[in-house]
């Protein structure tokens, strides 16, 4: 075997697969008709090719691929993408998703500044109560002491039954 | 026609347009990839895994994972080459895990076959197609895939070099010895070329 022959092999797969530019194919052909050798394996390497392209292609089943996308689909369907490629999505989905996008944000707001109302109305200062602590005078008071105590109770409002009275008012 | 991918990489007017429709949230554009390239994945799990239920399998598992990962595909290789690499990863994966199993289910091997063929021409066709499929399944994995892809896809060496992640020249050197060896497994059960 020359060193032309070992070249020619090398090149000799692709010619016998079909890929060798014409160029190169010419220079296999001029060496195969001169060299038997190199004749032969390439009869040999080309019947094996022809021989194994005309096993295929294999066929499918009846309604196979209908049944493969339906498969396929479920799959997909069923297939949680990771949440940064979820919002890459997101963000470069065309302008509709930006209307819902507004229109979540709008609801978004409601809901906030809903939560941030108070509960319940600040209480108002009860007229009737300062009204009835200037018309009650220490002379008052201290003539009735029992005067004194109704006016306490009434401060106090919601004391605990049976605690000291000067308890709601945080004396000792 | 063909365009620049995101990293100057040539990818397919077509496949880029459906590529950037998905980005967009059509899942039709994954639809519609699917069904260009189902039957090339398809048959390459054929080829590799020997029987329709697996390869069925094979196939449907390549898309679910080329779905997860279609957003991040950067362009810098043709999508059908990419999807090929998915292919054989899985093939070659479960091909090891069957090992133990049989190679082919022989009342499957049916080659699509000319109408216009005799009854007696058929039967040789597929007794033949059975031969060729046992004598590719026994070449060790890699070689069996660059037979796949070269035979039967037609896809240029550089791209099943990048595929492999190998020199073209490898590749080359490896088809060589794959073919010598289908050569003898054939010749040993008295097939002559068509």
């Amino acid at each position: 075997m020359t060193k032309d022959c070992e070249r020619i092999l090398e090149r000799l797969v692709e010619g016998v697969t079909g890929s060798v530019p014409p160029a190169e194919r010419a220079a296999i052909l001029e060496h195969l008709a001169t060299c038997p050798q190199c004749r032969q394996e390439a009869a040999e390497l080309e019947a094996t090719v022809a021989s194994l392209r005309e096993s295929g292609p294999f066929a499918t089943p009846p309604g196979f691929w209908g049944e493969f996308m339906t498969g396929l689909s479920a799959a997909v369907a069923g297939e949680r993408l990771p949440v940064v490629l979820r919002l890459r999505r997101w963000l470069i989905m065309p302008r509709h998703a930006w209307g819902t996008a507004l229109v979540a944000a709008a609801a978004a707001a409601m809901v906030i500044s809903t939560a941030r109302l108070p509960l319940r109305p600040e209480a108002t200062p009860d007229p009737t109560r300062a009204t009835a602590r200037v018309l009650l005078t220490e002379t008052m008071t201290t003539t009735l002491p029992s005067l004194g105590e109704m006016l306490d109770i009434w401060r106090a409002g919601l004391v605990t039954e049976g605690e000291p009275l000067g308890a709601a008012e945080g004396s000792p | 026609m063909l365009h620049y991918g995101e990293r100057g990489g040539w990818l397919n007017a077509e496949d880029l347009h459906l590529l950037e429709a998905f980005r967009r949230g059509e899942e039709s554009a994954f639809t519609a990839l699917v069904i260009k390239y189902r039957e090339g994945i398809y048959r390459v799990a054929r080829r590799m895994l020997g029987n329709h239920e697996d390869a069925s399998d094979a196939a449907q598992e390549v898309f679910i994972r080329a779905h997860r990962a279609l957003a991040r595909f950067d362009g810098r290789s043709q999508v059908y080459t990419w999807l090929y690499r998915i292919t054989l990863n899985l093939c070659l994966d479960a091909r090891s895990r069957m090992a133990r199993m049989p190679l082919l289910d022989d009342g499957e091997l049916l080659r699509d076959v000319p109408a216009s063929e005799g009854i007696a021409e058929q039967a040789e066709g597929r007794q033949v197609g059975r031969v060729v499929a046992r004598a590719v399944n026994a070449l060790p994995p890699r070689q069996r895939a660059m037979v796949v892809l070269r035979l039967y896809q037609d896809l240029p060496y550089q791209e099943i070099a990048s595929i492999m992640g190998c020199a073209e020249g490898t590749v080359k050197a490896t088809m060589f010895t794959a073919l010598r060896k289908l050569r003898r497994t054939l010749t040993d059960a008295g097939v002559r070329a068509p």
